[in-house]
């Protein structure tokens, strides 16, 4: 990766890119790092990278298979209503 | 177990817990997996948790967050029931002590390519992910849970888990941050990265 002058708008996005990832900044400021990250391929770098991060807890924390047992006790909770 | 009658006698009721609230059973039962860190307890927890809900569904206002009711149904049963009986695991340092882009900084510069950092991560196992989120104090570890797995928001976490919107936005970050090392450790030990 290239080294680069890191300016105050870099500052800005690398502090607030996880908020900004998880949806949860105000539509100026995303718009800002939006922009921002689209012209500077070190924070969008660090910016990939948070969010892949996101998605490999997302994708690998799933449990593929609910154990049967606990299916038929689920079920019997209903039934013995 | 002895399971006194519950509240829905209303067949549209069952029909609608049947129909919103089942299908929402592999997610619940990951989250009770990660919560208590074995099958068993998980799946005590998951039936608790589907009992509690059966019998409050009638007071559920439909039309209103689901998802979040459940949560904070499967939240509060693993406190008050599982949580005394587990122990903490123990991490050496405060995660106020790891450097902001920890595992970035880690990965990065081992490639001469772009983006070799995210790369790395792939070739963690589920299995080694699952530990390193396990290994997190609980206070970190369900604010990550709850946002990265299932994709609340922090209002939402702020919720279930019966907490200031600012508490959860620092420890989701700092639990974030243990992660990150977490992981490090892991990839170390199983050797996928060299260190």
């Amino acid at each position: 990766m290239r080294e680069r002058e890191c300016g105050p708008d870099c500052t800005e996005t690398l502090l607030e890119v996880e908020a900004y990832l998880d949806g949860e900044v105000d539509p100026e400021l995303a718009a800002r790092i939006t922009d921002h990250l689209s012209g500077c391929s070190p924070c969008l770098d660090r910016a990939e990278f948070r969010k892949h991060l996101k998605e490999l807890v997302a994708t690998r924390c799933i449990e593929k298979d609910v154990p049967e047992a606990l299916r038929d006790r689920i079920r019997a909770i209903i039934a013995d209503a | 177990m002895a399971q006194p009658a519950a509240e829905p006698d209303d067949p549209r009721l069952r029909e609608r817990f049947e129909r919103d609230v089942l299908p929402l059973l592999p997610s619940l039962y990951g989250a009770a997996m990660r919560m208590t860190r074995n099958r068993s307890d998980a799946e005590d927890l998951i039936q608790e948790t589907y009992l509690r809900a059966y019998r409050g569904f009638g007071g559920f206002q439909e039309g209103t967050n689901l998802k979040a009711w459940l949560y904070r149904i499967l939240t509060n049963s693993y406190i008050n029931t599982y949580r005394k009986k587990q122990r903490e695991p123990q991490i050496v340092d405060g995660p106020e002590d790891i450097d902001e882009w920890y595992l970035y900084d880690r990965l990065g510069g081992r490639s001469v390519e772009d983006s070799a950092e995210t790369a790395v991560l792939d070739t963690i196992p589920d299995q080694a992910v699952k530990e390193a989120v396990e290994s997190l104090p609980e206070r970190f570890r369900l604010p990550v849970l709850l946002a990265d797995v299932e994709g609340f928001s922090y209002k939402e976490i702020a919720e279930i888990m019966d907490t200031p919107i600012g508490t959860v936005m620092s420890r989701l970050h700092r639990g974030r941050k243990a992660l990150e090392k977490a992981l490090w450790e892991t990839a170390k030990e199983r050797g996928f990265v060299d260190a």
